[in-house]
């Protein structure tokens, strides 16, 4: 539904994208996250029609988005990155002035207008100006004029940003229902909101995609060589002994703190580490006060991307 | 067609909303009485050619205050993202923009017909020169505030955009008038200046004479202003 070649972008001497490519089946829910600056915004501004691509191609079901930019445009439905609307309009004005853009004639209006207030909750400020409604609620007219005209592609540049956990939750379990009738495309900085959310996560950084797949996958990804922590009642040299000769090990950190070792263990690649850790300290007869899988966690995974960034943008510059 | 009233119907009502329009069109209407006043006493001609002609002048300052927002406030609140990601031209955009300011233009113009009423009660007016006055006053406006919705797209800034529309429609007007009876300039010049001169082309309007060659003036000059906003708005998506 959305398919994306080589997409690059440089404002100036900026490179703010580089060689983007990937595709979204039809109904998929695609969570892009990336740091601030990483390219998400613009890279989606391409996809809308908004900015030309320097060089590459994107097109929405089919279509190109500079070389049929209009068609392009009807497929999509945008909630740009920071909420713009009318501050002046009335919530309904407001739809039927987006619902007139995408010539919808008035008897279609005043159903999608009534479908998407149910929707997203705005039966009740309807009649409000927008200027007078909180950023929650905003975002809410933000996501129903992006439904109005039903379109097949649904793009959400930081959604849920600047909302605060109850709405966020709101916001989610939005995107949720809208699941299978629309092809989504969201963005965020924000990881787990991604990861509650998407079938698949596109980790960009620097102006590069970085990581590609469901978030169980890039956790799989990540959890291999996930570290142990154990805390057990013993003298740290006796414990860093102990552990050291485990099959599996690649290395072991030991700290005492009081009457406690706190021991980090970090296995070679693809061995899971645990049971026999829990053999060792059996047969020594230590008291273990904790012993879990130090989840490299996809936010580890992300922080580290994150941290990469930099480089990227100083090879650029170089 | 559709989208470009849909954009100006909006334009005009947020124009409703905005306090700068109060502003205008007070001052618009004190102006054009102050104007019109001046020149109303007994034994003079029953017609407003003087207010006609003073009007002309007024909404050099006036008009620009209605244009310096139309396109500047959608870059300025990011709206603009909202407009060209919709399946609308960029020309669809900048004509809807300066039909929603003649429309408030529009609105301008009818207090003033109170004054037409005032000559009706103490004269005998001619109303031929009065209905070729306002046309005439039309067309200076459209051109004024296309200028206007030009300089509107060079800078997201409303003051900036004022400034310029100014200063733009000044070129036309006010230094052509000084310059064109300053004595260094040769007469040919002086003479081709001329026919840029927006007050010369709008005299006969005031007089009652509708000659079409004026009114090849105003339109294309209207026109090729739009069309210079038409080419900033698409330039502004490649930068």
């Amino acid at each position: 539904m959305i398919h994306v070649e080589n997409l690059v972008k440089w404002y100036g001497p900026t490179r703010a994208v580089h060689n983007i490519s990937f595709d979204v089946p039809e109904g998929q829910i695609v969570g892009f996250l990336g740091p601030n600056g990483a390219g998400k915004s613009t890279t989606i501004r391409m996809l809308t029609g908004y900015l030309p691509p320097t060089s590459g191609a994107a097109s929405i079901d089919g279509m190109d988005v500079t070389k049929e930019s209009e068609k392009a445009r009807r497929q999509i439905g945008y909630l740009p990155e920071s909420t713009p609307l009318y501050l002046e309009m009335r919530v309904e004005e407001f739809l039927h002035f987006r619902g007139k853009l995408m010539d919808m004639p008035r008897a279609d209006r005043v159903k999608a207008i009534d479908y998407v207030s149910d929707r997203c909750g705005l039966q009740q400020i309807r009649k409000r100006v927008i200027g007078q409604l909180s950023k929650g609620n905003r975002q809410r007219v933000g996501i129903a004029q992006a439904l109005l005209h039903d379109p097949k592609v649904l793009i959400l540049d930081e959604p849920t940003s600047g909302l605060d956990p109850v709405q966020i939750g709101a916001v989610r379990q939005l995107i949720q229902e809208l699941k299978g009738k629309h092809t989504i495309l969201l963005s965020s900085h924000i990881l787990p909101e991604v990861e509650k959310t998407a079938d698949r996560v596109i980790i960009i950084a620097g102006g590069q995609i970085k990581a590609d797949g469901s978030p169980t996958e890039l956790r799989q990804r990540v959890g291999q060589g996930a570290s142990v922590l154990v805390q057990v009642k013993a003298s740290s040299e006796s414990v860093h002994k102990a552990f050291a000769g485990v099959e599996g090990v690649q290395a072991v950190d030991v700290q005492q703190q009081g009457e406690w070792a706190k021991a980090v263990v970090q296995p070679k690649p693809g061995n899971e580490l645990r049971e026999q850790l829990g053999q060792t300290i059996l047969t020594n007869g230590w008291a273990v006060r904790e012993m879990r899988n130090e989840t490299a966690s996809l936010e580890q995974f992300f922080i580290q991307i994150t941290a990469d960034q930099s480089q990227v943008v100083e090879e650029s510059v170089a | 067609m559709n989208h470009v009233i849909t954009i100006a119907k909006r334009e005009i009502t947020s124009l409703f909303y905005s306090p700068i329009a109060y502003v205008v069109l007070a001052l618009f209407a004190l102006g054009s009485s102050l104007i019109f006043f001046n020149a109303f006493a007994p034994s003079m001609p029953a017609s407003m050619q003087a207010t006609f002609q003073g009007l002309v002048w007024l909404m050099i300052l006036l008009l620009p205050g209605i244009s310096m927002r139309l396109i500047s406030d959608e870059f300025d609140s990011g709206t603009i993202e909202l407009l060209m990601t919709s399946p609308l031209t960029d020309t669809q955009l900048v004509l809807g923009k300066w039909l929603g300011a003649m429309g408030f233009f529009l609105t301008l113009l009818v207090p003033t017909l109170v004054l037409v009423g005032v000559i009706e009660a103490f004269g005998d007016p001619d109303y031929g020169p009065l209905l070729t006055g306002y046309i005439g006053l039309l067309l200076v406006g459209g051109f004024y505030l296309a200028i206007g919705t030009f300089a509107s797209a060079i800078s997201r800034n409303q003051i900036i955009s004022y400034m310029l529309t100014v200063f733009t429609i000044c070129l036309f007007t006010f230094v052509i008038f000084l310059l064109s009876r300053a004595s260094f300039i040769p007469l040919k010049l002086q003479q081709a200046m001329q026919f840029m001169f927006v007050n010369g082309h709008f005299e006969d309007f005031g007089k009652g004479i509708l000659d079409l060659s004026r009114v090849v003036y105003f339109v294309s000059s209207t026109a090729f202003f739009l069309f210079l906003a038409v080419k900033l708005v698409e330039s502004k998506r490649w930068r």
